[in-house]
């Protein structure tokens, strides 16, 4: 079961990796929609005994970031029309170096953490470390209001992660919240990244700098 | 009728007049009146000894219970703010009419009456926030009235100097009632003299108020904003806005303990202040200037006084300690009168002429006479010349340094040396007075504008003559006053024992009276003798010159070159020349500034610096989200190391 898990961790952590080395809006969005699936099977197999809650959660969390987030992240992007490429601040390649060493850095990291005996074998905080750097990392080097969107959601990916440590210890609920006001800010940010559109004419978020008064 | 009562009907008169003062400037001016009239009543009941009034109301404003106080200290700044708020508000009735200034008149009226309220405020409150809200309530109210003519640039400049300056201040003064009520547990304010744990907080104190009263070098704000506002503001201002700093000062010296260098501190920035304060104002050639630098002069004797009362109270010699709290007393009232009769006599010059340049003026006493003898009745006052009552006061503060310097202790090492250098202001206040009213009022008009000069009406007549009179009364009546002064000093710090009046006070107010006596006799007889034999005109001597000009005068500059070389490290003259040469000389140029010393090259520089380092943060702040989100990440980046530092080492 262990096994398992960290082989989906794994599977995150290099999905990261493709989403800071990918050059088009679509192909983006598609690894996000992935990691998030996989991060949706997650509580199934750390819950030992079959129950409907955790069920339901994780088929919520698989629907909602497989699909519905990624559908109106798609849907922006159709309505604002804009340019699928994605014009980075910081460049591919030292983005992917920031990823990987990031990851690295996670892994040594973790390893110097004082975690609980049953967590010490588990890629999950390694994985939850890589995931939030990664997002920071697309957040501050994309210039496109909805790779940044992107960057949040494996941002928020890596805060999941993070939960599923405690989802023992905290109610399921909390988990189901977290995944509402996530896809409630998605698609708020839908909704500007029209109205971002319509003001200036480009997604650019460099444009945003005349409001800054 | 009580103290409480009047002060009541002053304020029910006060608020009324602030309603009506956009409208009905006439009605304006009898609640003016009529609340100012009430407030002196009050006042002079609690200095006559009819006891403190105190009154502590349940109704919480801003959450601390309303607790007002009047003592024989505060109805002494109480009665000089009712009588200076009265004559300024007649004078302005004519000297800033609607006809003159449609647009600011109404605005100067409310504005007016809202800083008399707002003073008064400063003066009775008890409580450490009320005293702040209302703080703050005058320093805005000054700005207002300071920047009436909002037309003219160097008022708004001078207003904003006074607004950064005062709110420098009013930091410190946060600080002080922030700490004093966290110290005591209660913003309510009183005597707490039995905890020696707060004599630090009066530095301060003195900080914040020392600025409001232009205690050298906290001056900077003080000679725009006199020069630049209109002159009844400034007659308020330098007559009864400055003395509140003064009355903070004394006010927390008397109630809290005070640490063991405040008297010496006080005595040197007052003696210094003194000094360096009427050079500077010896060398302005602009009227306004020249009577705003006399005010930090007065201020420093003020303080001199204080400081050296303080150093009593150390050193248990409470007799000489109490002459110089007394002079510094009497010299808030003395300076208080004199200085807004010149201010407000400045302010008919220039409603006359137009300017305030002194080198403008010249030959008005032939065009404004009444002008001409108030103000140089003022001048003899603020040179402390006998028989006026300048003189009074100063001759207290001195006879106080005297006798401390009599007791060979340490006291006399603070005393001898401000005994000379008040001295040395003295003669310099002297030079400079004789400068201001020759070069105004003397020799030939220097402009057309001069030329064509007139008296001002009657109702800036008035308040000037009640003015006078003032300061005619306070010369005389030395030993009338001697008890209200005694219960002011008792209510400072009741380790002050009231002594009887200096034997001398009486002889000294004979002294002044012969005085007098004999001035008006010598006048009499020299004008009996000129309309018996007539006076002869002609020409006086001009050494051959064969078209004199007015040009050709002493001018203001020519008094005072001897002092401007002796000062020349303080001053810092900044001059620009072309002598005339060869033998047919063309035109030649002089101009001769004297800069703001101690704003120019001390504040100024650091004031440059503080912008020039906050343009350099102000780049952070720029508008890209992705540097604010890298922000983020660096805080919460150094926030874990900080966290992972402090668990694992």
């Amino acid at each position: 079961m262990n096994e398992t898990l960290n082989l989906l961790v794994g599977m995150a952590m290099g999905l990261n990796l493709l989403a800071l080395g990918s050059g088009r809006l679509p192909t983006l969005i598609r690894t996000v929609a992935l990691q998030g699936m996989t991060l949706g099977i997650m509580p199934l197999l750390i819950e030992p005994r079959f129950e409907w809650p955790v069920v339901l959660v994780s088929f919520a969390t698989v629907v909602g970031k497989g699909w519905i987030i990624p559908s109106l992240l798609r849907r922006a992007m159709r309505t604002a029309n804009i340019d699928r490429e994605i014009e980075p601040f910081i460049g591919f390649v030292p983005s992917l170096l920031l990823g990987a060493g990031g990851t690295i850095a996670a892994v040594a990291l973790s390893r110097a953490l004082p975690l609980l005996p049953e967590h010490a074998g588990s890629m999950l905080v390694p994985g939850a470390l890589a995931s939030v750097l990664t997002g920071f990392v697309l957040l501050i080097g994309r210039t496109k209001a909805i790779s940044q969107v992107c960057g949040y959601l494996i941002l928020e990916n890596g805060i999941y992660l993070f939960g599923l440590l405690l989802i023992q210890a905290t109610p399921l609920l909390v988990d189901a919240g977290i995944l509402l006001d996530v896809t409630v800010g998605v698609f708020v940010i839908g909704i500007i990244v029209d109205r971002i559109q319509r003001a200036f004419d480009s997604l650019d978020t460099r444009k945003l700098t005349v409001l800054r008064e | 009728m009580t103290a409480g009562f009047l002060l009541s009907v002053g304020a029910v008169a006060a608020v009324a007049a602030t309603a009506a003062g956009r409208r009905l400037p006439r009605i304006w001016l009898s609640l003016v009146s009529l609340a100012c009239a009430a407030a002196l009543a009050a006042s002079v009941r609690v200095l006559a000894g009819a006891g403190e009034w105190e009154w502590r109301s349940t109704y919480a404003l801003a959450g601390q219970p309303v607790h007002l106080r009047l003592d024989a200290l505060s109805a002494l700044f109480l009665a000089l703010l009712s009588f200076i708020g009265c004559s300024g508000a007649v004078f302005s009735r004519e000297y800033w009419s609607d006809e003159h200034k449609p647009d600011s008149a109404p605005r100067g009226r409310v504005a007016w009456i809202s800083m008399l309220i707002c003073m008064a405020l400063v003066l009775t409150v008890s409580n450490g926030l009320h005293f702040l809200i209302a703080w703050e309530l005058f320093a805005v109210c000054g700005y207002f009235l300071l920047t009436l003519d909002r037309g003219n640039g160097d008022a708004r400049a001078a207003g904003w100097l006074y607004l950064t300056c005062s709110h420098a201040g009013t930091l410190a003064l946060f600080a002080f009632f922030s700490l004093l009520a966290v110290h005591t547990g209660s913003w309510d304010l009183g005597p707490m003299r039995d905890r020696p744990e707060l004599a630090p907080l009066f530095w301060l104190a003195l900080f914040g108020f020392g600025v409001k009263a232009g205690l050298f070098p906290l001056h900077v704000w003080l000679p725009s904003a006199h020069a630049n506002a209109p002159s009844h503001v400034s007659a308020l201002m330098s007559g009864v806005a400055i003395k509140m700093g003064v009355y903070g000062v004394l006010r927390f010296s008397g109630w809290l303990p005070t640490p063991q260098a405040a008297g010496w501190v006080l005595v040197a920035l007052g003696a210094s202040g003194a000094l360096f304060g009427i050079v500077f104002g010896f060398v302005q050639n602009d009227l306004k200037r020249l009577l705003a630098y006399c005010s930090v002069e007065n201020v420093g004797i003020i303080f001199v006084g204080l400081g050296g009362a303080l150093i009593a109270l150390r050193h248990g010699e409470a007799p000489w300690g109490i002459l110089l709290l007394a002079g510094a007393l009497l010299h808030v009232w003395n300076h208080g009168a004199f200085k807004s009769l010149l201010f407000l006599g400045s302010g008919s010059l220039m409603h006359a002429t137009g300017t305030r340049e002194l080198s403008r003026m010249g030959g008005l006493w032939r065009r404004m006479p009444w002008s001409t003898v108030l103000f140089a009745l003022g001048a003899v006052a603020v040179a402390g010349l006998p028989p006026l009552n300048g003189f009074v006061s100063e001759w207290l503060v001195y006879l106080g340094l005297f006798q401390a310097a009599a007791t060979r202790t340490v006291a006399a090492w603070a005393a001898v040396p401000a005994a000379i250098a008040l001295a040395t202001a003295g003669a310099v206040a002297l030079a400079a007075f004789a400068k201001a009213s020759s070069v105004a009022f003397l020799g030939a008009p220097r402009s057309d504008a001069a030329h064509n000069a007139h008296e001002c009406g009657p109702l800036m007549r008035g308040p000037m003559l009640a003015i006078a009179a003032l300061c005619i009364l306070l010369a005389f009546l030395p030993s009338l006053l001697w008890p209200a002064l005694m219960r002011a000093a008792s209510d400072w710090n009741p380790a002050l024992t009231a002594v009887a009046l200096p034997a001398a006070m009486p002889a000294l107010a004979l002294i002044q009276a012969t005085l007098a006596a004999i001035a008006a006799v010598a006048v009499l007889l020299l004008v009996s003798r000129a309309t018996k034999t007539g006076v002869r005109r002609g020409p006086t001597w001009d050494c051959g010159f064969a078209a004199p000009t007015p040009r050709i005068q002493y001018t203001g500059g020519s008094f005072s070159g001897i002092v401007e070389g002796w000062f020349g490290w303080l001053l810092q003259p900044q001059r620009f020349a072309s002598d005339p040469r060869g033998t047919l000389p063309t035109s030649s140029v002089r101009v001769a500034r004297i800069p703001e010393t101690v704003l120019e090259r001390i504040v100024g520089p650091v004031a440059a610096f503080v912008t020039g380092a906050s343009a350099i943060a102000r780049r952070l702040q720029h508008g890209r989200l992705q540097a604010y989100l890298l922000y983020i990440l660096a805080g919460v980046f150094l926030v874990g190391i900080t966290v992972f530092l402090g668990v694992f080492l």
